[in-house]
């Protein structure tokens, strides 16, 4: 075995040659602008911590950091809510059939994010399929405002975000033992019983990974509230452009960059302590 | 019998039915586009009252739409090539020796997927400002490049860690140098991963926004860039083209990735 990996393997100058020119890569365009933003929040002709100081007292910033965290968990819940009986669903499916139910739920993931933002406008904006039917049936007098606002926000972020949400937990669902809830239901228990007793505890470490994914994905959002919310519902990503291009004020753009590049670190180490490093693959995109 | 909420016809005609609903929430959208792009160009239409061409024939004949579509296209061409010529061997390097601190190496090549993408956009502002980079299809190549390296990093490693180190081994032994082996032995086990990772490459640059918006200006726009401001500023129902033609493109190039998916596991 130590004569067969050692014959197969590169010599440590072959495969320093061979990750030479990736790691150059990385380091100049990864890692030399994500410094260059640290230091531009950090260095205004002199070394000071002023741009997080003001950021902290802004109204704009925290008024944004907190719309930001309520759409985030908003987004996640009804993700949650939603995605949790879809993954019902599908894990009931005959294996077959779901992979056709599961290519369905996979069509979002594949779909520019800017067709879906159209899309989405096409059926729930105001002159959209849903309002156009609601006019129909009212006689031209109901008319539910349901884009450029924040449910709006909320239905742009749970078409991107419940395809990672159903795989999750349709994970948990699938490696759960089914002679568990047969001999639950030999013994006598009801359905209510067995789904609060067996099926849904046994699910929680999906539950728990699509919340945190859904979570990290969202707070760095920032087509969807550009496009689908008002002016009231920018978030933190949307205040890092406001910054960079609106008052070109680049020490405030980077701080914010650097404090939601914080945020998400945070989560992104928490995910990974729940899913074991191979999970956080999941998380891009 | 053993589902997963019992038997109950009640529990499970309420989750059926809030799937279907989920479904349909997921779907019928992206469709809706479809008959929208054939309708009237006038406004966005649904049902559309008219069929017309219209649409397909503004997207293709004007520049602006046109040309950043081209670009794109380029763009996209070449970040997978370059991606796929420095991550490939990488990824090999990475599985085949024991250089210390691979791990390190690993999650640098990873870090792009974890870090939110705005800022990216930012600091590669930031940086291609003072480099005179900005507005270039080579800088927004270049940063495409590390945003899909983790993807093809992850398609090809799974590739290696499937393949037969044993053959390599015997290709060693029997005197085959180093090259030789990569180009005969080890890519060949590998064209399917690559294909995938390639895929999914393409597609990601094709698709990216917010980067593309951060750096590019009039002379190298983006689709995805004209699509956004479009959205933004006009809502114009070319836009119904050009999302149809982006949603058969990217459902081919999804397909192809399940199929080659399919194939590897049946063959294993």
């Amino acid at each position: 075995m130590a004569q067969s990996s050692s014959a197969s393997d590169l010599s440590p100058w072959t495969a320093l040659l061979l990750l030479a020119p990736l790691t150059a890569v990385m380091l100049l365009i990864l890692i030399y602008p994500l410094g260059l933003t640290v230091w531009t929040s950090l260095y205004n002709g002199r070394f000071s911590f002023d741009a997080y100081v003001e950021l902290a007292s802004s109204t704009l910033f925290l008024r944004v950091l907190r719309n930001t965290f309520e759409i985030a968990i908003g987004g996640t819940l009804v993700s949650l809510i939603v995605g949790y009986p879809v993954a019902l669903h599908l894990a009931a499916q005959p294996p077959r059939r779901r992979t056709a139910y599961l290519i369905m739920v996979m069509l979002p993931f594949w779909t520019s994010i800017l067709v879906k933002s159209f899309a989405l406008v096409a059926v729930f904006g105001n002159q959209g399929l849903i309002n156009q039917f609601l006019g129909f049936v009212s006689g031209g007098t109901l008319n539910v405002p349901m884009m450029f606002n924040r449910v709006g926000v909320i239905l742009g972020m749970i078409n991107f975000l419940l395809p990672f949400m159903i795989l999750s937990i349709l994970g948990s669902l699938l490696a759960l033992d089914r002679r568990l809830i047969l001999a639950a239901e030999t013994m006598g228990a009801g359905p209510l019983r067995i789904f609060w007793k067996i099926t849904l505890p046994l699910s929680l470490p999906g539950v728990l990974a699509g919340v945190l994914i859904n979570v990290t994905l969202s707070i760095g959002m920032y087509i969807t509230p550009a496009l689908l919310g008002g002016r009231q519902d920018m978030m933190v990503a949307n205040l890092v452009d406001f910054y960079t291009r609106q008052t070109l004020d680049w020490t405030a753009a980077s701080a914010t960059a650097v404090a939601l590049l914080i945020l998400s670190g945070l989560l992104v180490a928490l995910l990974g302590k729940v899913r074991g490093s191979a999970g956080l693959a999941g998380a891009g995109a | 019998m053993n589902e997963l909420f019992g038997s109950s016809r009640v529990a499970r005609g309420l989750v059926s039915s809030m799937a279907w609903l989920c479904y349909a929430f997921l779907l019928v959208p992206s469709l809706i586009v479809i008959p929208i792009s054939f309708g009237n160009p006038g406004q966005i239409e649904f049902p559309p009252r008219q069929f017309s061409l219209e649409l397909y024939r503004q997207f293709f004949t004007d520049a602006a739409w046109w040309g950043s579509t081209v670009q794109s296209l380029i763009v996209a061409c070449l970040t997978t090539l370059a991606t796929l010529v420095l991550a490939v061997p990488a990824a090999y390097a990475l599985a085949r020796s024991r250089l210390p601190g691979r791990a390190g190496l690993q999650g640098l090549f990873m870090m792009p997927m974890l870090v939110p993408v705005i800022v990216l956009g930012l600091g590669l502002y930031l940086q291609y400002s003072n480099w005179g980079l900005l507005d270039t299809t080579a800088g927004l190549v270049l940063a495409h490049v590390m945003l899909t390296t983790p993807y093809i990093m992850v398609s090809v490693m799974s590739g290696l860690s499937h393949s037969d180190v044993a053959l390599e081994t015997v290709a060693s032994i029997m005197g085959a140098s180093r090259l030789r082996i990569f180009f005969r032995v080890v890519l060949p086990q590998l064209k399917t991963s690559i294909a995938v990772g390639a895929l999914f490459a393409f597609l990601m640059s094709l698709d990216e926004v917010v980067v593309a918006y951060f750096l590019t200006g009039t002379d190298s726009m983006t689709l995805p860039v004209k699509m956004y401001s479009s959205l933004r500023w006009e809502l114009t129902p070319v836009l119904a083209a050009v999302s149809t033609l982006l949603t058969v493109l990217s459902l081919m190039i999804a397909l192809g990735i399940i199929a080659m998916q399919g194939k590897t596991e049946a063959s294993k």
